[in-house]
């Protein structure tokens, strides 16, 4: 991972009006150089706004955007010198591959021998040297795919944008482009900004990612940061699974809190130095990978955080299993357990010892 | 389950029966009416206009039972080959301006939201729903020699033009009723341009006029040549445009045509100028067609 200090993009309050009920932002972050970094979100979260607020498609209603320190918003599109891969690729019909790579070398003047040298080298990069003569109504999803960000690399911008770009292929390729993806861009390290509503995606690829939603910034963080820490409720449940629990905080003392659930339930959390004190309404997230359960024993000592609890359904997810979980007071909970020999011997109907780690719950506003 | 033999025997009879009804020749009820009409009002008459035309005028009977080709050698004298000349030439100029004024119309209609594109289609078309004369008329009172036009340039202090009656009135007149027939076609081809190739484009650094010429303008090349060849065939035929637009010595092929049927009753003679300007244009345009379809196999095929 090459992170420079050097910022290289820049967005500072962009706020983009449709009428005053659908508003965009005002968003504001910051791209390092050479940093793959997301816009995750639900659709209608601004997050594609914001990219052709970037590629200048829209016009920002408010705030600048900044490239390299030099304002970019008030250029126009063919000015910007930022690549965008469309989701639909928007290949050009009419041109063959070579044709395609060579648009923008071409607009620019490039003499033709530059051009066919740089379009080669391109080629070879995503390994396409072979169908240069082919149409894009000729190529697979995957293929179509390396040629629109061939189409874009070989100008040499200075960030290179997707907008879902694997939103099109189906679950194998996407995979598969996913990784080629993140590759090329460690390989080049190109600042690159990705559009996606897909959060495997986003973990998997990203640096930061910043979560979107109703036009705002949730969170910005790396991967690990949204996923462990999640910032509000929002990017507790858009992220993986999770079983939030309304609370109030009824103890405080330092590093740890107890708080009691609207069920009942009281729970032993760690805290990090959060401001919210005794009397507070939180939401406890717990992962259901986290919720450890246990054979019930009979008698022993109460421990804390440790619940009786009766297995509702099994749910078969091939590399999980997915367990729905009663406790006392008819607080649900959901665990998730690797599918291995043991965790198959769970059944419904079955009493079980629940265990949560204070280590492993969060508080968050609620 | 039934056990009668007469029942079991029906069905597949009835079935057999259907299947014979699904294989009637369907294309001969559906094109039949028309293709009756077209026998009767378009094939024998131009049967009989390609009889004449082999037959020598006479002033007296019309044509005598003589065959010739003097209706055809004719043509080559000057005169025909000016009116031939001028005919496809205010063809080719009116086409030409209807592309150009077409194409901004149909982009905008084409990218437009749906309801004004419905209302601005329905402008578009409104010459065509307008009587020909009316409209000309109408045209008469802008361009006539003390119309609006020349008012409006005397109260500049500017000198009065001569229009009416001129080969511009005419393509003026051509353009205002044929400019339909570009427009729907180039909009429906870039209706078919997804408005991500426009930007991808502009994101690869293209300006308008660069995503116009290099996306826009080969993409919606079949519109384009269809609606030229439209334009243009109806416009070397027009005849009451130039016939009240116009000036009555620098004709087009159709107004000679009219005048050698119903003033001189030279019917042999007009009758070889038809032929020849409906073999023009079916030249035209099968050529036309013959170039665009080698040119999408070539590029097919490249």
């Amino acid at each position: 991972m090459v992170i420079a200090d050097g910022i290289e993009l820049e967005v500072e309050g962009l706020t983009r009006r449709y009428s005053p009920q659908v508003t965009v932002g005002p968003i504001s972050f910051d791209v390092r150089t050479g940093e793959f970094f997301s816009l995750l979100g639900p659709s209608g979260c601004g997050k594609t706004t914001t990219l052709r607020c970037i590629a200048g498609f829209e016009t920002l209603s408010a705030g600048a955007i900044r490239l390299q320190g030099e304002r970019l918003d008030d250029k126009p599109p063919h000015r910007r010198d930022v690549g965008l891969v469309f989701q639909n690729y928007a290949l050009f019909p009419h041109l063959n591959v070579f044709d395609n790579i060579a648009f923008g070398l071409k607009l620019r003047r490039v003499p033709k021998l530059e051009i066919a040298e740089r379009v080669g080298r391109i080629l070879r990069l995503v390994d396409l040297s072979t169908l240069t003569e082919r149409f894009p109504a000729q190529l697979s999803g995957g293929q179509q795919q390396r040629v629109a960000i061939a189409r874009s690399l070989v100008l040499e911008p200075r960030i290179l944008m997707f907008d879902e770009p694997l939103s099109n292929l189906d679950f194998k390729l996407r995979i598969q482009m996913r990784d080629e993806l993140k590759s090329l861009q460690r390989r080049l390290g190109k600042t690159a900004i990705y559009v996606t509503h897909d959060q495997t995606e986003a973990l998997v690829l990203s640096d930061r990612i910043a979560v979107l939603s109703h036009g705002r910034i949730e969170q910005i963080g790396t991967p690990d940061e949204i996923y462990e820490r999640p910032a509000t409720s929002f990017v507790a449940e858009f992220i993986g699974s999770s079983n939030l629990l309304a609370a109030t905080i009824v103890e405080r003392r330092g590093e740890e809190a107890t708080v009691v659930t609207e069920r009942g339930l009281r729970l032993r959390c760690a805290v990090e130095g959060q401001a919210s004190g005794e009397g507070a309404e939180v939401a406890v997230l717990i992962r259901p990978e986290r919720v450890q359960i246990k054979a019930a024993e009979n008698g022993g000592t109460p421990e804390d955080n440790c619940f009786p609890a009766r297995i509702v359904t099994v749910t078969y997810l091939g590399e999980d299993l997915r367990l729905d979980l009663e406790l006392p007071a008819g607080q649900m909970l959901q665990g998730t357990l690797k599918n291995t020999g043991a965790a198959r011997d769970w059944v419904p109907a079955q009493t079980v010892k629940i265990l949560v780690d204070p280590a492993d719950l969060r508080l968050l506003p609620r | 389950m039934t056990t009668d033999p007469t029942l079991t025997l029906g069905v597949p009879r009835q079935a057999r029966s259907s299947g014979a009804a699904r294989a009637r020749p369907v294309w001969a009820i559906l094109t039949g009416p028309y293709a009756l009409l077209l026998l009767f009002l378009l094939i024998v008459p131009l049967a009989n206009v390609a009889l004449f035309s082999i037959h020598r005028y006479s002033p007296t009977k019309v044509a005598l039972p003589e065959l010739t080709f003097d209706n055809f050698r004719k043509i080559a004298d000057l005169y025909y080959l000016r009116l031939f000349a001028r005919t496809l030439k205010l063809g080719l100029i009116t086409t030409v301006i209807c592309a150009v004024l077409g194409y901004p119309l149909a982009y905008w209609l084409a990218r437009v939201r749906p309801r004004l594109q419905a209302i601005g289609m329905f402008l578009l078309i409104m010459p065509l729903m307008v009587s020909a004369v009316i409209r000309i008329f109408g045209w008469i009172v802008i361009l006539g020699r003390k119309g609006l036009l020349n008012e409006a340039l005397a109260a500049l202090g500017l000198e009065p033009v001569r229009l009416l009656y001129t080969d511009t009135a005419v393509v003026i007149g051509l353009v205002n009723v044929f400019l339909p027939f570009m427009a729907l076609p180039l909009m429906a081809a870039i209706e078919r341009i997804p408005p991500s190739l426009e930007e991808a484009a502009r994101n690869l650094g293209a300006s308008w006029y660069h995503v116009f010429c290099r996306i826009i303008l080969p993409l919606s090349m079949p519109g384009l040549i269809s609606g030229s060849l439209l334009v243009y065939s109806i416009s070397i035929s027009a005849f009451v445009t130039p016939a009240l637009m116009g000036n009555s010595r620098e004709r087009m092929a159709a107004q000679q045509i009219y005048d050698e049927v119903l003033v001189s009753f030279n019917w042999p003679s007009a009758s070889s100028l038809a032929l020849t300007l409906m073999l023009l244009t079916l030249g035209l345009m099968f050529s036309a067609l013959y170039v665009t379809r080698r040119a999408a196999r070539l590029e097919r095929r490249r």
